[in-house]
């Protein structure tokens, strides 16, 4: 296999391998005929990257001529597997400084892969890496069709929505719900905020309950270019790392980000929506794979799913009682309650749904846990909220509202909540609260 | 304590010398601090100041500041004067006296009472900065490496000195030897590490007229280096040499010795305190020299 690049496919290469190399540490490469393929796995098997270069990226790119097909099926690419970090030593010299690029591996068992870099400057340096001996390459192909739902973002929209979170998370939730099952309230805020971003912590870790929690509501049609989830609420828990790695990538390549996905367990594929019309293609493709977490954050026991779809339908007929969710004066496109914010008066007549989205509100007021919290049994909780759909919120107890807290969602002391009556009048408007954060799925 | 003046010859030091750009010489002296901690040996001459420092028997530093970088140069030993100091000290001490947007001119007096190296800020109105240095009898004389040509003819190439540092940087990546080959046919200088990875750079000769300056080979040379050392070569030279893309020279002597020699400006032009050198008539060229010497790993001996 004999390859050449320059210009900007060398920029690109640069930045497929820098990507590559944030997700696994050893990289296959695959010469087919007609593409190049570089095919990674993290070390926990939960993130799969993979980037197609097609021939016309390239200057050159020979392969071994295939006549020798009747020997060697040809559909056995040739292929080699490297270490990343290799790789990432060849491309130390800025592409800025390079004027082309070969790599060649002489034949399929050859123990070492080539490359050469022919800088502007003069000076050639030619790299020889060791080949690992076991090439166990992973090609996981998903078919996009099979995801129901999918959204298309901005690669600096989507830096910006992560920006709330704090920079060391580790997973997050993307919570999606029908736009179209929204509250169907007067106002021009139809179904509010469709989609949520969560940070996800791990309850098994130790220091869970003092970990900052967020959790973003955003309006789908002002944050993403496209956003296509119908039925029930899904959601799904994955990695940050690579989805930041990819977000670079994406950045950089000026490409946005097509994120498929189903439901929590089942994969979210990532790959780069090029703003080119159907019909052409672009010589370069990468897809990142990221496992789920089984668990829903949603429901926890499906047991818990049949009350609530049922109690969200006795609701709905009452939806009319809800307050205008959204005051004019407060920005329609994203809350962000990572910051304490204020009770909102829970009056009577609200409609249920309200204290859930104040329980929702609540859930997030504390920010610092205190690490004395217990779990709670959210299955025991569940019943209570269930059957007393409209009970107006057992509010300003001196020692926090110990029933209406009981959300399922969360995994934290109702003790440790900020009372109605603790927190700072300056905070937002009363009446944002109110707003329906995400059309209740949790009831 | 009062420094004492020329009076009588017994007493009058063997030098006193001003520079007026302390970071010029500190610029200089760096190049060859590759180690926190190094004892160095300076000699005195008419000529000017040597520092030398050496490790391990196989490496040698040394920094030539000529007499006619400093503003002022009253040398009136007799022989030699040679001494032994801690290079990092010298270095942090003449640091102390340059301060930026300042006027940072420095007198060098040498010996002290107690055979110190004094120093002395000069030229500012408001304050005197002082300072000496312990010196101390060297233990043991810098090698003297006896750089000669092998054979007739030098075996020698100038490269930049921006892509030398670069290249013995990556070399960083394969391994702890590196070897270094020269061939007339076609006429190019070859670097070359293995471990576990290799990697080999090339600069040839007429890829590119800015890349290889002069070059002049007349049979294959190859010596092998260890990486450390001839990491240090590069490691520490300051940015003025790559942003005045100044060049290197590299040459390889009999049995293999390597000798890399930099050239450090001493002085910016330009700058608030550069002055003019009162006394010429001409500005002499404000270059320091460094020159490395490195000894080859045995086991790779060629008949160069």
């Amino acid at each position: 296999m004999e390859l050449s690049m320059s210009g900007g496919a060398l920029r690109t290469f640069a930045r497929c391998v820098t990507c590559l190399a944030r997700v696994g540490s050893e990289v296959a490469l695959q010469a087919h005929p007609a593409k190049l393929e570089l095919h990674t796995l993290n070390s926990s098997r939960s993130a799969y990257a993979s980037v197609s270069l097609a021939r016309d990226f390239f200057d050159q790119y020979h392969l071994p001529a295939s006549g020798h097909a009747a020997s060697a099926p040809p559909s056995t690419p040739l292929q080699c597997s490297v270490l990343l970090k290799s790789v990432l030593a060849v491309l130390r010299t800025p592409p800025a400084a390079l004027d082309r690029l070969a790599v060649s591996l002489p034949d399929p068992d050859a123990p070492k892969l080539q490359f050469i870099l022919h800088c502007l400057n003069g000076v050639r340096k030619t790299y020889w890496i060791a080949c690992s001996a076991e090439s166990e390459v992973q090609t996981l192909a998903l078919d996009r069709s099979r995801f129901p739902s999918h959204l298309v973002v901005r690669p600096r929209d989507l830096t910006r929505l992560l920006s709330n979170f704090q920079s060391s998370l580790q997973e997050l939730t993307i919570i999606a719900t029908d736009p179209a099952a929204g509250l169907p309230d007067a106002g021009g805020d139809v179904g509010g905020k469709a989609v949520e971003l969560r940070s996800y912590n791990d309850p098994a870790k130790d220091d869970c309950d003092t970990r900052l929690h967020t959790q973003l509501w955003i309006d789908p049609a002002e944050e993403f270019m496209e956003y296509v989830h119908t039925g029930d609420p899904v959601d799904v828990t994955f990695g940050v790392k690579e989805l930041k790695a990819f977000l670079t990538f994406c950045e950089a390549c000026e490409v946005d980000i097509h994120l498929f996905f189903e439901k929590a367990g089942e994969p979210v594929l990532l790959v780069p929506r090029f703003a080119l019309d159907d019909g052409s293609s672009s010589d370069f493709d990468a897809t990142l794979l990221l496992s789920t977490m089984l668990v829903s954050q949603l429901i926890d026991s499906n047991v818990a799913q049949q009350p609530a779809t049922s109690a969200q339908l006795a609701e709905e007929p009452r939806t009319g009682a809800t307050p205008s969710p959204v005051p004019e004066n407060v920005s329609n496109h994203t809350k962000i309650w990572s910051e304490l914010s204020g009770i909102p008066s829970c009056g009577t007549g609200h409609h249920c749904s309200t204290p859930k989205s104040f329980e929702a509100n609540r859930e997030i007021q504390a920010q610092e846990r205190n690490a004395s919290a217990s779990v709670l049994n959210h299955t025991s909780m569940l019943p209570r909220v269930i059957n007393a759909p409209c009970k107006p919120p057992v509010a300003d107890n001196a020692n926090n509202t110990k029933v209406i807290s009981a959300n399922p969602r969360s995994q934290h002391h109702p003790s440790n909540w900020v009372g109605a009556d603790d927190n700072d009048d300056d905070n937002e408007v009363d009446e944002e609260l109110l707003v329906q954060t995400t059309p209740h799925y949790m009831d | 304590m009062s420094s004492s003046t020329s009076g009588r010859d017994e007493d009058a030091p063997d030098l006193v010398c001003q520079i007026d750009c302390v970071h010029g010489m500190v610029d200089a002296l760096s190049s060859a601090r590759w180690k926190r901690h190094q004892d160095a040996v300076m000699e005195l001459s008419s000529h000017g100041i040597v520092v030398t420092v050496e490790e391990s028997g196989c490496l040698q530093a040394k920094v030539f500041l000529k007499s006619e970088l400093f503003v002022e140069y009253e040398y009136t030993a007799e022989g030699r004067p040679r001494f032994g100091l801690s290079l990092g000290l010298l270095i942090d001490c003449l640091n102390t006296f340059s301060a930026p947007g300042h006027a940072s001119s420095v007198e060098i007096r040498y010996p002290g009472p107690d055979m110190q190296l004094l120093l002395k800020s000069v030229g500012s109105p408001d304050a005197c900065m002082y300072a000496e240095i312990r010196t101390r009898i060297p233990d043991t004389l810098p090698w003297d490496y006896h750089f000669e040509h092998a054979g007739n003819t030098p075996v020698t190439f100038t490269v930049k000195s921006a892509v030398l540092k670069e290249s013995i940087d990556d070399l960083e990546w394969p391994g702890s030897s590196i070897q270094i080959q020269m061939q007339p046919d076609p006429p190019s200088v070859i670097l070359k590490g293995e471990g576990h990875g290799d990697l080999q750079i090339e600069f040839p000769y007429y890829a590119n007229t800015d890349l290889v300056i002069a070059f002049q080979c007349d049979r294959e040379v190859s010596y092998r280096y260890k990486y450390k050392f001839l990491r240090a070569t590069t490691s520490n030279i300051p940015s003025s040499v790559i942003k005045e893309n100044r060049g290197t020279k590299v040459q390889i002597g009999r049995g293999g010795i390597l000798k890399v020699q930099h050239l450090v400006s001493v002085a910016r032009p330009g700058m608030q305190y550069y002055r003019n050198t009162a006394g010429g008539a001409q500005q002499p060229s404000r270059i320091a020299y460094i020159e490395f010497f490195v000894k080859p790993e045995e086991d790779d001996i060629n008949n160069g």
